[in-house]
């Protein structure tokens, strides 16, 4: 068995993109850009012509008086310099587990101030419109009198919960950590591919990485002017307070399943950054509907939980029985209101492949205003002409069924038969509110250092938004890299590795 | 402190202390082993496996090899170092931040350079080397520890659990040597006594408080008795009050006696213990005293502060 370290609620992409075989970006150039090839996918470094692209140039300077076997040093001592601190994965393999660290590549993705400002202005933007469908969804419901969004999509996902239903939470914030998976397209514009609502996880690498690259290449990054993300701890800690107004010391920690989970080394990094408690389900107990942790000197109250255990397992009395990573009563001392958990439970009905594709129109409706940043283009199939659309773009769309994820129930246009296309059909007529279309995606790629050289590999961004009394993003990301030539699957758990992501300030 | 927290620090440093134990065993059995005849060294092997796992069967059909394998690298021997490396590092792992960065990476780095070792790697040139740097890897352990750690509860934690550790170790060690003391065949002999200082690291503090003169009587005295010697029940005893004296300072006074008395009632049978008495027959019968009292502790020290209970404070 093995983990995710980056813990995605669902798997994107799957085997619908196909490895467009490139050309050379430097024909004739020697090391280290030999075999850097170009394809039909944006490249974060070279333009079409292969010219350097402007911020890339002082890494490109540096890279050329670099030798492969300097470069491959440093590689490594970022690797040990991983498995010393213990950031590393398990995999259990006959009884034995042996520690993996998540590969982490030491060329920097950049990003320019132009292009973050952008960014930021659309993660807040959706981050706000999405908090105010949750409200809504769990309140009046009026986006659903409105028909914006049918009443069926939210009251039958298996992630709406009931129980939340009239519950006011802090400033209207439901997600108040959110970590969405963009990607830039072919034509080099970032797009939105997944919201990630619930309890998104790799900002500690996002940190870890910082250090690797500064430490690869210190002059570079001294001139470029990278703005800093080491305060994503303090501002994490102050938008969890920001939760807990009533009063002066609010005493917050960080609920872990534990030290198997593969994300264990993030929540202790976490709460030892914010200077909090770690704590498991067995620390906490319950008593008149308050929450304690046992300590040496006996019950402490706990005011705000940043809890990194899903809806399913937070309280067994009220969800899963069968957990044991939960707290028996935590729920209802949520309802009393005498303990704010961060995210709100029930925020995953907002961010499933259905209601990600209205994501768009729930910014017109709740603001007034277009979407600054796209989602991948997404035909819904319970709306006639879209469902006209796909049928007759079978060959050429990626059609997926929503309540599905890791590649099941889902047809790839451009590599499926014939036959198989028509029985596909079929299904999707029978039941069109369960499909969604996409075209084929393709990740930009960024260089990346692979031994013998540096490579293109594709890409995604991953930046981490905290939203309480007011939405904060610290200017970097998480970026995954598909380590393996012409992959597009960037997830740990399948080759995938990531690299730091430096957003400029000018 | 958070109560599980506190348990991860206890158990961790409890878990070091054994290891550090068992890799300073092997290092000067091993060592020494080459100044012994065959029938001596088989005896002395036998005090070795029945210090570190109890058993006292017989050893004489296994080699020094298999011996040392099992008590170092066999994953299926809970007492094994690899094992108690193991479980240290898994407690530690648990309260990471509980710890400073240079406490962990001294620890995982040990663990992860032990773990892959085998035996036959080195067993061809001198087995005893990789045991001597083990060691000096947990005294630079200990060290930082000393010097990154604050010396607040977790730290007073640590010290509970290395000392009450420690404690039980040199006892079942002193009682496997004095056990068969007067069995001139049998019993240990002079080169034994010898090595059993080198056991504790006690040669050349005790030398230099007796002289090289190696006499039974005076060993159980420095091993047991001696207020400065780290490696003695008496220094670990003192250090084991000190640090009941500092954890739990919020805990009901109730809580805070239950555990204070035991620990005055056992610095009190060491503090006024006579070796004389003891030579009289009763160093056996001692040491269960104390190794018993250090279990009661234990527990009361758990039921106090650890696992109580919400209905027991509410």
């Amino acid at each position: 068995m093995q983990q995710e370290a980056f813990a995605n609620t669902e798997d994107f992409g799957g085997p619908d993109i196909v490895a467009v075989p490139g050309r050379l970006a430097r024909p004739g150039r020697d090391a280290p850009y030999a075999s850097y090839e170009l394809a039909r996918a944006f490249d974060e470094m070279f333009a079409a012509d292969g010219a350097v692209r402007p911020p890339y140039a002082a890494l490109d300077s540096r890279l050329s008086t670099l030798s492969l076997e300097e470069l491959s040093r440093r590689q490594q001592a970022c690797e040990q310099s991983f498995l010393h601190q213990g950031i590393t994965f398990t995999v259990y393999n006959d009884n034995r587990a042996t520690e993996r660290i998540i590969p982490t590549d030491l060329l920097p993705r950049i990003i320019t101030a132009a292009e973050w400002a952008r960014l930021e202005a659309g993660l807040t933007q959706r981050i706000v419109a999405l908090n105010m469908f949750l409200r809504d969804i769990y309140g009046d419901g009026r986006v659903l009198k409105d028909g914006v969004v049918p009443r069926a999509m939210i009251f039958g996902s298996k992630h709406y919960r009931r129980e939340m239903r009239g519950l006011p939470v802090p400033h209207g914030a439901y997600v108040n950590i959110c970590g969405s998976d963009l990607i830039r397209n072919e034509s080099g514009a970032f797009v939105v591919l997944e919201d990630n609502l619930r309890v998104p996880s790799g900002v500690s690498y996002m940190l870890a990485n910082r250090d690797v690259a500064r430490r690869a290449f210190p002059a570079v990054f001294r001139s470029m002017n990278v703005r800093p993300i080491e305060q994503y701890p303090l501002e994490l800690l102050a938008t969890l307070r920001s939760l807990a107004p009533f009063h002066e010391d609010v005493s917050i920690a960080v609920l872990t399943p534990g030290v198997f989970n593969s994300a264990y080394f993030e929540h202790a990094f976490l709460a030892r950054q914010m200077g909090v408690e770690l704590v498991e389900g067995r620390d906490l107990l319950i008593n008149d509907n308050v929450v304690y942790t046992r300590t040496t000197s006996g019950l402490k109250r706990i005011d705000v939980i940043y809890r990194r255990i899903d809806d399913d397992f937070v309280d067994p009395l009220i969800f899963r029985e069968d957990s044991a990573l939960g707290v028996p009563g935590l729920f209802n001392a949520y309802r009393a209101g005498n303990v704010m958990i961060a995210n709100a439970l029930g925020t995953g009905v907002a961010d499933d492949k259905a209601v990600y594709a209205y994501v768009p129109r729930l910014i017109r409706y709740y603001l007034s205003e277009e979407p600054i940043l796209d989602n991948v283009e997404t035909f819904l199939c319970r709306e006639e002409k879209s469902l006209n659309h796909v049928l007759a773009n079978l060959d050429k769309l990626v059609v997926k069924a929503v309540g599905e994820s890791g590649g099941y129930g889902m047809l790839v246009g451009p590599h499926a038969s014939q036959t198989e296309r028509e029985e596909f059909a079929a299904k999707v007529k029978a039941d069109p509110d369960n499909y969604i279309a996409q075209p084929t995606i393709q990740l930009s790629t960024a260089p990346t250092f692979v031994g013998k050289g540096v490579e293109a590999r594709h890409v995604d961004l991953r930046p981490f938004i905290l939203h309480g009394a007011e939405t904060k993003i610290v200017p970097g990301a998480l970026t995954r890299v598909a380590l393996k030539r012409g992959s597009l699957v960037v997830n740990s758990s399948q080759g995938g590795g990531s690299k730091d992501t430096w957003v400029l300030s000018q | 402190m958070l109560s599980r927290v506190a348990d991860s620090l206890y158990w961790m440093a409890r878990y070091i202390e054994r290891a550090e134990h068992t890799a300073r065993l092997l290092a000067v059995k091993l060592e020494s082993m080459v100044e012994q005849t065959p029938d001596d060294a088989t005896a002395s092997w036998a005090r070795v496996v029945e210090a570190l796992t109890g058993d006292d069967q017989p050893v004489t059909h296994q080699d020094a090899f298999v011996i040392t394998k099992r008590l170092a690298f066999d994953r299926d021997n809970d007492a094994a170092l690899v094992n108690s490396l193991a479980m240290a590092r898994d407690n530690a792992r648990q309260v990471r931040e509980a710890l400073s960065n240079e406490v962990w990476e001294n620890l995982n780095r040990l663990y992860l350079r032990l773990s892959p070792v085998t035996m036959d790697s080195i067993w061809v040139h001198t087995p005893a080397r990789l045991f001597r740097e083990a060691l000096e890897e947990m005294h630079a352990l200990e060290g930082v520890t000393y010097s990154t750690l604050s010396h607040g509860e977790g730290w007073y934690f640590l010290e509970l659990g290395r000392h009450i550790e420690r404690v039980q170790l040199i006892g079942r060690l002193l009682d496997v040597h004095f056990r068969k003391a007067g069995d001139g065949m049998r019993g240990p002999k002079y080169f034994d006594w010898l090595v059993l200082l080198k056991f504790c690291t006690a040669w050349e503090p005790y030398t230099k408080q007796y002289t090289a003169s190696i006499r039974p009587q005076k060993i159980a005295e420095f091993l047991l008795f001696d207020a400065e010697f780290p490696h003695s029940v008496c220094f670990s005893v003192d250090r084991m009050t000190e640090a009941l004296a500092r954890v739990a300072p919020g805990a009901p006074p109730a809580r805070r006696a239950a555990v204070e008395r035991l620990a005055g009632r056992l610095k009190a049978a060491v503090d006024f213990g006579q070796v004389d008495d003891l030579m009289s027959g009763g160093i056996a019968g001692f040491i269960a005293d104390i190794t018993r009292q250090c279990e009661q502790i234990h527990k009361t020290l758990y039921s106090s502060y650890i696992t109580y209970g919400a209905e027991t404070v509410l």
